[in-house]
């Protein structure tokens, strides 16, 4: 059990990290909601409506939409896109889907390889990609989840001030959608990008993250 | 893994939130028709019945007499049927097919009108109403 938690304590810090963040934005949200609804004089609703509504939705939905977008588009361009003396890119020379010889599949693939590694056709096609796809698929699903939740919210408001409902295919071409979600993708490609390049120069040392404490600036594809 | 799960969760809850809203929306449309009907009864106390406090209140102060008086001296549709009505969280809206569009909000006792006899101007702009808070 303690080797257990030991070869995985990065999956499970993360994970209880997760739900202690995900439970506070929970009782947080709510009492603003119902502070919000006190002020308006509508009837407050009880955590458990809540953590069911869209306006919960969609605050959750837009985070984690742009979070799968990062790391999306980070599995996506690092596949070409390099930077110099940076350990979140690989090394100069091997821009590129690579060889099968250096991707271990196929004929090159080893004993210990996954099943869909050694196969050819499909199987392989999915596997060589299966972490984009899983990703891609997460950011698409929450994209469209924050979309149908933020349309109930931005009815919900229009109703309040006596205008007409929209459809959801409107609600794509509002300020509102749009604002809501571009707000989030900065933050997310500021924060790549300045890793990218403050690794090039910064260093911690014993993490994986950096480059090791000693190791030259021009060095690329190099981690501690 | 775990995100996974908490998503899945997620969106089934959002969905089956999704799904609930069918009987609110018979309830809001049931409110608006109950105050048509009662206008068409001319019984003002159980039209103003209808209305949320706020804006029956408004009513009064703008017409200077109670609200079961004044009500009956707007021009509302009388009786009629809803022909489609639409809830978004705690707000309503419900189309009277003889004419009208009527706004409601959920309050501690259930669905209120909160604006009635509205009429669409401009896509981005309020209805113009009749009656409103």
């Amino acid at each position: 059990m303690r080797r257990f938690l030991r070869d995985n304590s990065l999956s499970i810090v993360f994970l209880l990290l997760f739900l202690a963040a995900f439970c506070g934005q929970a009782i947080a949200g709510h009492a603003d909601f119902n502070d919000e609804a006190n002020r308006h004089g509508d009837p407050t609703i009880s955590l458990a409506r809540y953590v069911v509504s869209s306006d919960f939705g969609s605050a959750v939905m837009e985070n984690w939409q742009s979070e799968y977008l990062q790391f999306t588009l980070f599995i996506l361009l690092t596949v070409w896109l390099l930077q110099r003396g940076s350990p979140e890119s690989k090394e100069l020379d091997k821009a590129g889907v690579e060889s099968d010889e250096a991707q271990k599949v196929g004929p090159h693939a080893q004993q210990n390889s996954p099943r869909w590694a050694k196969v050819d056709g499909i199987r392989r096609t999915i596997y060589e990609n299966s972490l984009l796809l899983l990703m891609g698929a997460l950011w698409l699903g929450t994209w469209l989840a924050q979309s149908r939740t933020g349309v109930v919210q931005y009815n919900s408001e229009r109703l309040d001030h006596h205008q007409g409902p929209v459809a959801w295919s409107h609600y794509l071409t509002t300020g509102n959608f749009w604002d809501n979600t571009l707000q989030n993708w900065q933050s997310e490609f500021l924060a790549v990008g300045s890793m990218a390049i403050f690794a090039v120069y910064l260093r911690q040392r014993g993490s994986p993250e950096s480059k090791p404490v000693g190791a030259p600036h021009g060095a690329t594809g190099v981690e501690g | 893994m775990g995100s996974r799960v908490a998503l899945f969760a997620c969106l089934l809850a959002l969905s089956l939130v999704s799904c609930g809203t069918g009987d609110r929306e018979d309830d809001a449309a049931a409110v608006a028709h109950r105050f048509h009907a009662a206008l068409e009864a001319r019984d003002g106390q159980a039209a103003c019945d209808e209305l949320s406090e706020e804006t029956a209140s408004k009513l009064e102060d703008q017409e200077k007499k109670p609200c079961e008086d004044a009500i009956l001296s707007l021009d509302l549709t009388k009786g009629g049927t809803v022909a489609d009505s639409r809830v978004e969280l705690n707000s309503a809206f419900a189309q009277i097919s003889e004419g009208g569009t009527d706004f409601l909000d959920e309050g501690p006792h259930g669905w209120m009108v909160s604006a009635a006899g509205c009429e669409p101007t401009a896509p981005s702009k309020p209805y113009d109403c009749e009656l409103e808070n």
